[in-house]
């Protein structure tokens, strides 16, 4: 295992050495002159000549990635040329905020999808099966903002049970805080179920087919047994990767239900940075959301290992 | 239109009766105490102009209870004392002297007076500095501080409205406390000090900035309210139902959301407020380049242009047309102010005089509404017989691409100010860095030299209706739209003031 744990590790230094150059390249690329933005009206050709060359942007391009990327390794993601924080500084206000909706988001979703699925495979092919099954088509195609718009005109506008819009952080008032993510992580969950259940309903169905379950049928065992601990497990393992790579898909799902629920996460740093072309933060969130999003492929990665040892001894 | 790039399109709003707010400090008991929720549209990146440059409407609206002004508009649109009580002016209006208020602190105990009003502007001039925000000052030659409490400022040109002018709550204007900018360093930008109405108390990033009443205000007997929470919720239907739910007791809001603001106007239990400002939403063709550099082709597609059917497609009729620059806000009233009329056969005429394609480029913001709006002009446009290609641009970058007259075609604003010269002048007058059409004309440069240094309210409206139809007939600037600022509120909400300059200020404000 230990060995396995080391492979792995090592592949991930090309991805995340490819996602900070891409992450470089992508604010570099961009069309416009970071320098003309900062400047504004005060852009004079002096003026611009000046301060790009006070931050180094007449410098060729693999100089500059160099440079930069010593500073990140230090540590050191920039500052924003906008509000003066470091780019640290504003991802670790924002982050809890954004961990809390992504966790309860796919909490959510499982909580919905699992039994669903169970359920679904149990009588595959009946009446509530396909019924649930072009249920979950259906909410697939919901947009999230649509969702959202909606829910909060049942549950802040109409019945007044959940607040429309804001935050308060979880260590000042819990009780407020649940009450404040309960929509927006809805908003995503009702996106994430259909997959979760589609996964793990046909694993299910799959595994149902298998021999030991005949056998354990022939055992008397009962039908709740049988799915839920017989059948269940060894169906969970594409049900993982789908977790975990929903984890990617969840990060995108934010940029738009932050914004919506005005919650104070990630998401909605990133669209301001967007929106204001505050290319240090936009260039230092990026970077260390891939690097989140490789960390959590490769925690999949172990978890699934753990669940099926044939692949942490590369058989399968 | 100094203020317009900063400002691009957004702006509050204010009242929708003028006799509401008429009537509103005589016919109403101010209440003290209590809270209110405000939901803007933007977050708030800072207050150092050093860092910022310039507030954005967002930012005006914590600036107008943190910080004062040395002067207001009243209700008429007036300069009326605030920080400064009197001042007088030279025979050219070249120099203005003000008298400034004795006995005020700043939150943290700095007294202010001339020399930290100084302080403040010394420090956005100091080219040192690079501050975007001394763009917006460069006719100010100097301030001296002859005593505490006088204060000159020495102009390189004329400016016969100065102290209505500087009303406005933008970094330029606002006076903050030079011990803290000085002991705080970089942390200033998000811990300002003014002497204002209210004390910033906390704030979250992306969450909420918290205001609490300054006990040794001024002002005796304001601020009302105890406390103001600024919160950004920059989704218009979820910032329109906090206000139905009651998270919020004022919101941004504008054209674009006309449905909002509609529903609005029927529910008793809101508020819509609605100040029918000066200035215009316009827009300036590069007449350096080709196909503009051809009065033909600027006047076709300004003929083109069916306002009212516009104004339906992108905000259910809201949006007021627009014939010149200065709108129903503005003191200048023009019997003739030369606009082109809509005429689609006229416009075919004139581009087949010209006898080439016209083909060109519009920058227009990559928001839905700049979509929109590109959309439909190309609509019009195509009817005429020109093809113009939609570029879309993020906000921040149009005034980079206007300055540096890279574009064929942009979108541009004149925001609501107490006085058409700023924004006239340096939009229009040769040489300007802002004269983004690149078009010179003795005759329009004779007109605003004389109008920026005559005092006669009548001539100068003379004056400004010559340089409307100049240009309109020259057409190398069009209007669409006047415009209007809106903030919805709970009718509990009383006391706020007009919206001049498309700022929300709920420093005066109360809770019924």
């Amino acid at each position: 295992m230990l060995n396995f744990v080391v492979r792995r590790l090592l592949a991930m230094l090309p991805v995340l050495l490819a996602v900070s150059l891409l992450t470089f390249l992508i604010a570099s690329l961009l069309p416009g002159d970071l320098a003309l933005v900062i400047l504004g009206d005060q852009a004079t050709p002096e003026n611009v000549a000046a301060l790009r060359r006070d931050m180094g942007l007449d410098q060729p391009l693999w100089w500059r990635y160099l440079s930069w990327l010593g500073h990140v390794l230090q540590g050191d993601l920039g500052r924003s040329f906008r509000t003066g924080q470091t780019v640290l500084q504003a991802v670790a206000e924002r982050i809890p905020v954004s961990l809390q909706l992504m966790l309860m988001a796919e909490f959510i979703g499982l909580l919905i999808g699992v039994p669903l699925a169970i359920a679904c495979a149990a009588r595959a092919g009946g009446a509530f099966d396909r019924f649930m099954t072009g249920g979950a088509f259906a909410m697939l195609s919901m947009p999230s903002f649509l969702t959202a718009i909606l829910l909060i005109y049942l549950f802040a506008v109409e019945l007044r049970w959940l607040p429309a819009t804001g935050y308060v952080p979880f260590s000042e008032a819990p009780l407020a805080n649940l009450r404040f993510f309960v929509l927006p992580a809805l908003t995503l969950a009702l996106a994430e179920w259909p997959g979760i259940m589609r996964v793990l309903r046909s694993d299910m169905i799959a595994t149902l087919q298998e021999d030991y379950i005949a056998l354990a049928k022939a055992k008397g065992l009962t039908p709740a047994r049988i799915l839920f601990v017989h059948a269940l497990k060894p169906s969970s393992l594409t049900l993982v990767t789908v977790t975990g790579i929903n984890i990617g898909r969840l990060l995108g799902g934010t940029l738009i239900v932050e914004s919506i629920f005005a919650l104070p996460g990630i998401g909605r740093l990133l669209v301001g940075a967007i929106y204001t072309r505050d290319l240090v933060i936009l260039q230092g969130v990026v970077l260390l959301v891939a690097c989140g999003f490789v960390i959590v492929n490769f925690i999949v990665d172990m978890l699934y290992a753990v669940l099926d040892p044939r692949i942490r001894h590369g058989h399968a | 239109m100094t203020k317009a790039a900063a400002v691009a399109r957004k702006c509050v709003p204010i009242f929708l009766v003028a006799a509401f707010a008429l009537v509103a400090p005589t016919a109403q008991a101010q209440k003290s105490g209590g809270s209110i929720t405000v939901g803007q549209e933007l977050e708030i990146a800072g207050f150092d102009p050093l860092k910022v440059g310039v507030y954005d409407t967002s930012t005006f609206t914590a600036a107008a209870a943190i910080f004062d002004t040395l002067t207001t508009l009243n209700e008429k649109g007036e300069a009326a004392p605030k920080l400064a009580v009197s001042w007088t002016h030279s025979d050219d209006y070249m120099s203005w002297t003000f008298k400034l208020r004795q006995g005020v602190k700043f939150h943290d105990g700095t007294p202010f007076n001339a020399q930290a009003f100084k302080e403040n502007f010394d420090r956005q001039k100091n080219p040192a500095n690079k501050c975007r925000c001394a763009f917006y000052i460069t006719n100010v030659k100097e301030v001296l501080a002859p005593d505490d409490y006088t204060l000159v400022y020495n102009l390189t040109d004329p400016s016969v409205n100065l102290p209505a002018v500087i009303t406005i709550q933008s970094s330029n204007n606002v006076i903050q406390s030079p011990t803290a900018w000085k002991t705080k360093g970089d942390d200033y930008n998000r811990n300002p000090v003014g002497t204002g109405p209210y004390i910033l108390k906390s704030w979250t990033a992306g969450d909420r900035m918290v205001l609490e009443k300054n006990p040794d205000y001024w002002d005796k007997g304001r601020p009302y309210l105890d406390r103001i929470v600024l919160k950004p919720l920059p989704d218009a239907q979820s910032r329109f139902a906090s206000l139905q739910s009651g998270e919020a007791d004022i919101i941004w809001d504008d054209e674009n959301d006309a449905d909002n603001i509609m529903k609005a106007q029927k529910d008793p239990k809101l508020t819509v407020h609605t100040y029918k400002g000066s200035g215009a939403q316009v827009y300036a063709f590069n007449t350096k380049t080709a196909p503009f550099d051809d009065v033909r082709v600027r006047q076709a597609l300004v003929m083109a242009i069916d306002r009212p059917k516009m104004s339906q497609a992108i905000s259910n009729g809201l949006s007021r047309p627009a014939s010149n620059p200065y709108g129903d806000g503005s003191w200048v009233k023009c019997k003739d102010d030369g606009a082109l009329p809509y005429d689609v056969e006229k416009a075919k005429a004139l581009i087949k005089d010209y006898g080439k394609p016209v083909e060109f480029k519009m920058l227009v913001t990559a928001t839905p509404r700049g979509r929109m709006v590109g959309q439909v002009l190309q609509q019009f446009w195509k009817r005429a017989g020109a093809n113009m290609e939609i570029e879309q641009v993020d906000q921040a970058t149009i005034p980079s691409r206007a300055f540096t007259r890279q574009f064929q075609l942009t979108p541009w604003r004149i925001v609501d100010l107490a006085d058409p010269d700023p924004q006239m002048y340096a939009n229009f007058r040769s040489g300007s860095p802002l004269a983004l059409s690149n078009f010179s004309d003795p005759e329009l440069d004779r007109l605003l030299d004389h109008a920026r240094v005559t005092a006669d309210l009548g001539q100068r409206t003379e004056d400004y209706c010559a340089i409307s139809r100049l240009i309109n007939k020259e057409a190398i600037w069009f209007w669409t739209f006047q415009n209007t600022y809106y903030a919805l509120s709970s009718a509990k909400l009383k006391g706020f003031p007009k919206i001049y300059n498309g700022v929300i200020d709920v420093s005066t404000t109360w809770l019924e």
